[in-house]
Parts: C-alpha cells; structure tokens; sequence
C-alpha cells in the first residue's frame, strides 16, 4: 500500500473510532487495524478521544423524571428480569416506544380497515383481518429487530477481537489470521481474484494432527479483502489452511494451498 | 460491577444513580425525544442487570455509553431507513488515556476541551457522534465533500485526543 492509499485509510481508522464508518466498510478497516500496528495506535488513541465525548451528555436530569425511570427500573429488577438480555425481554415486557409503535400501527390497520367499509365490507370482519395483519406486522418487526441485533452483535465481536490489543496475529502473505478467545479469524487484504466457479475455503487441522477438516467457504470482494470468522473453538486448532475450491467447497484440498499457518 | 454480577440490587441501584444521567443524557441527545430516552435508558440498565458479564473490563463509563448509542441507534434505524454505522467495538482499553478521560474529567471540562476544535471540525465530530449518520450522510447534511469530512473528523479527533492528553497529565 503506498502512502497516498494508507493515509486514506487512516482517515477511515478515525471515522471508524468515531463510529460514522458504514458497517460494510467497517470490516475493511478492522482488517487494516488488524495488519497495522501504527493504525492499531492511531485507532486506540482516536477511540479512546471518540468515547469521551459521552461526557458532554451528561447533564442534570429533572428530579421527577429521575425517581419515575429509577422506580420503573427496580420494579422490574425486584420483578425478575430474564437472564436472556434486553432484546428478549421486549418480546415480554413492551417498553412505552414499542406500545407508541404498535399503537400507531394498529392504528393505521384500523383506518385501512375503516376505508374498506366503504366498499360494503363487514366492519367485524375487517376489523379482525386488520388486526391479524397488525399482528402479523408486529411479529415481522420483532423478528426484524432480533436478526438486525443478533447480525450487529456477530460483527461487534468480530471488530472487537481484531482489533483487540490481546488478540494473537499470525502472518501470511495475504493478511493476517487473527486468534482471540476461542475465535479465529482471517483478515486478509491481499488475496487474488478467484476463477470463474470458485471460492476460497478455509481448513482447520486439530491440534496435534496434520488431517485438515473443511471449513467455510468465502469470496473476497473486488479489492482482494476478506474477514471471515472460522466456526471452530480456536482452543482445539493447531493449524489453519486457506486453497481455492470449487463452489459449494470441497471435503479435502484439490489445489495447492494458499497458505498454511501453524498457531504457534 | 462485581456486586451487581452477585445479584446485589442495592448495588445496582447506586449503579443506577451514578450513571443515570449519562445514560439518560446520550439517549436524548441522540433521539431528541425524553419518552424515548426513558425506555433507551431502561433497556440499558436492564441489559446491564440482567447481563452483568457483558462488561468485559475496561472503563465501565465508555463501555455503557457506547451500550447507550448502540441502543438509541436501533430506535433510530427502527424510524427511519438509513444505513447503518457502526460503533466501534466495545474492547477494553486497559491503561489507555480512555481510563484516565473517565476518572478524571467531568462534562464540563470535556466540553471545554471540545470548544478549543475549530467550528467546523467540532460540528462534524459531534454531529457523528451523537447523529447516528454515517460520514456520507455528515457530508450531504453540511454540504461539504466527502474528503473535507474524512480530514476534518480525523484531525479534529487528534486535536481532542491532545488537549484530553494535555487535561489528565
């Protein structure tokens, strides 16, 4: 990467820090940080500065408002909150935003509702049909709201072991196998461009074995970037391997491997 | 934190007290609205009591903030379609300046530090911070291009990571 290019990147590092970066571009960058120990510094740095502009937040809150959140809040506490975190929670317990959603909601099924009497429909009827879509609505924007957390957290997790002081980097000519925890992952920048057909696949060989199980299979983008999470416990793996397979993976490598890293 | 991983709701309750301002606080900057700040700022407590463990270490002040703009982000992406940016990740920053901002600056002083960015850099900055907009977004909003807002929001986060430096030292 040459100057011009890699200060372009840094200049992505602190969009990054500040959290302003889309999410498709975030994982570019965590693979930079991730291969860049000055752009793992200047992250560190920028993040820490990004963070503290919490602080002008916090300001006085009116007394009343103060003891209504703080009673709502241990009245649920003292009630038995699911361990399950927050996400489930609202399935069983809806805050007032989602009463204000679902409220308008159904509102406007009712109005839609209302329109088709017009058009010699039975009120009853509609009105049932409507809250059945209401319902069904509801559900689509719960399940919706689930997937887009469950897909953010992934990624969180990812961004956090990539770039994480602790993390172990391993080298390879095309970027850097990451290990933190019990994850592995790939961050690499420099991979070519693949034959019509064909995917990268990822190996994973136990630790003590030369036998390579498959593992996922992945395509870089038009830059030659990918990160990719391996699904195995990292704790197990002795040595990772990445070759070029055919789609849909195969069960042993049939080509050459593009790399092979021993975690040592 | 300990406490409260011991189900200690006393201690969770004086967690609450510390910390409800800021929570409350980056919710309504972001959402504009107290209702919704409200629930933002029961849904982190309650995540915080019901998943202590979530908080790996670190600076637990930067880490419930960025729960807090995690949260008022999906009510925002849940208004309105937008694309969606990503807070940085929630690792701990062991030793870092992050440690030293949080113990020992309050929101007066990190304004102060904030007010010697020049307009234009500060503007960006806190408009990304608290907008929930990516920095395509930033540049459509202040009509400026997309390289003037990558330069100015790095430059004015090295700028605020210096006079935060020059602060706690």
């Amino acid at each position: 990467m040459d100057g011009t290019a890699r200060e372009k990147m840094l200049e992505l590092v602190a969009l990054y820090a500040l959290g302003v970066l889309p999410r498709e571009d975030a994982a570019l960058v965590a693979a930079f940080i991730a291969n860049d120990d000055e752009a793992r510094a200047e992250y560190l740095d920028l993040r820490a500065a990004a963070d503290a502009l919490a602080l002008t937040a916090d300001e006085p809150v009116d007394s009343a408002r103060t003891a209504r959140m703080k009673e709502r809040l241990m009245a649920r506490v003292r009630a038995g909150v699911p361990a399950d975190g927050s996400i489930a929670r609202r399935r069983f317990a809806p805050t007032p935003a989602w009463f204000v959603g679902a409220g308008l909601l159904t509102a406007a099924a009712v109005i839609f509702s209302l329109v088709t009497v017009t058009q010699d429909v039975s009120l009853r009827g509609d009105l049932a049909a409507a809250q059945r879509r209401a319902t069904t609505l509801q559900t689509q924007m719960a399940q919706g709201e689930r997937t887009s957390a469950r897909t953010r957290d992934d990624l969180t997790q990812t961004l956090t072991d990539l770039v994480s002081p602790d993390a172990r980097h391993y080298e390879v000519a095309q970027g850097t196998v990451v290990v933190r925890g019990q994850h592995i992952y790939f961050a690499l920048s420099k991979l070519p461009a693949l034959p019509r057909g064909h995917v990268y696949q990822a190996w994973t060989a136990a630790k003590g074995s030369a036998v390579m199980q498959p593992s996922i299979t992945f395509t870089p983008n038009g830059s030659g970037v990918a990160v990719v999470a391996l699904p195995v416990d990292a704790q197990k793996v002795g040595t990772v391997a990445v070759s070029v397979e055919p789609e849909g993976g195969s069960k042993a490598p049939t080509t050459t491997p593009t790399f092979v890293r021993p975690l040592t | 934190m300990e406490r409260v991983r011991a189900r200690d709701d006393a201690a969770f309750e004086a967690l609450y007290d510390a910390y409800h301002r800021l929570v409350f606080g980056i919710g309504l900057r972001m959402l504009g609205d107290p209702t919704m700040a409200e629930d933002v700022t029961q849904t982190v407590f309650l995540k915080i009591w019901s998943a202590p463990d979530a908080f790996r270490g670190g600076s637990f002040v930067a880490w419930v903030s960025r729960v807090t703009r995690n949260r008022a982000l999906d009510v925002l992406r849940s208004r309105s379609a937008r694309p969606e940016s990503e807070i940085p990740a929630d690792l701990p920053l062991d030793g870092a300046l992050e440690d030293d901002v949080f113990a020992r600056l309050d929101a007066q002083r990190l304004r102060d530090a904030l007010a010697t960015l020049p307009a234009d850099q500060r503007s960006l900055i806190e408009q990304g911070f608290f907008g929930g907009v990516t920095h395509s977004e930033l540049a459509q909003r202040t009509d400026t291009p997309l390289g003037t807002v990558k330069t100015r929001i790095r430059t004015g986060l090295q700028r605020l990571r210096r006079a935060l430096g020059e602060e706690v030292s």
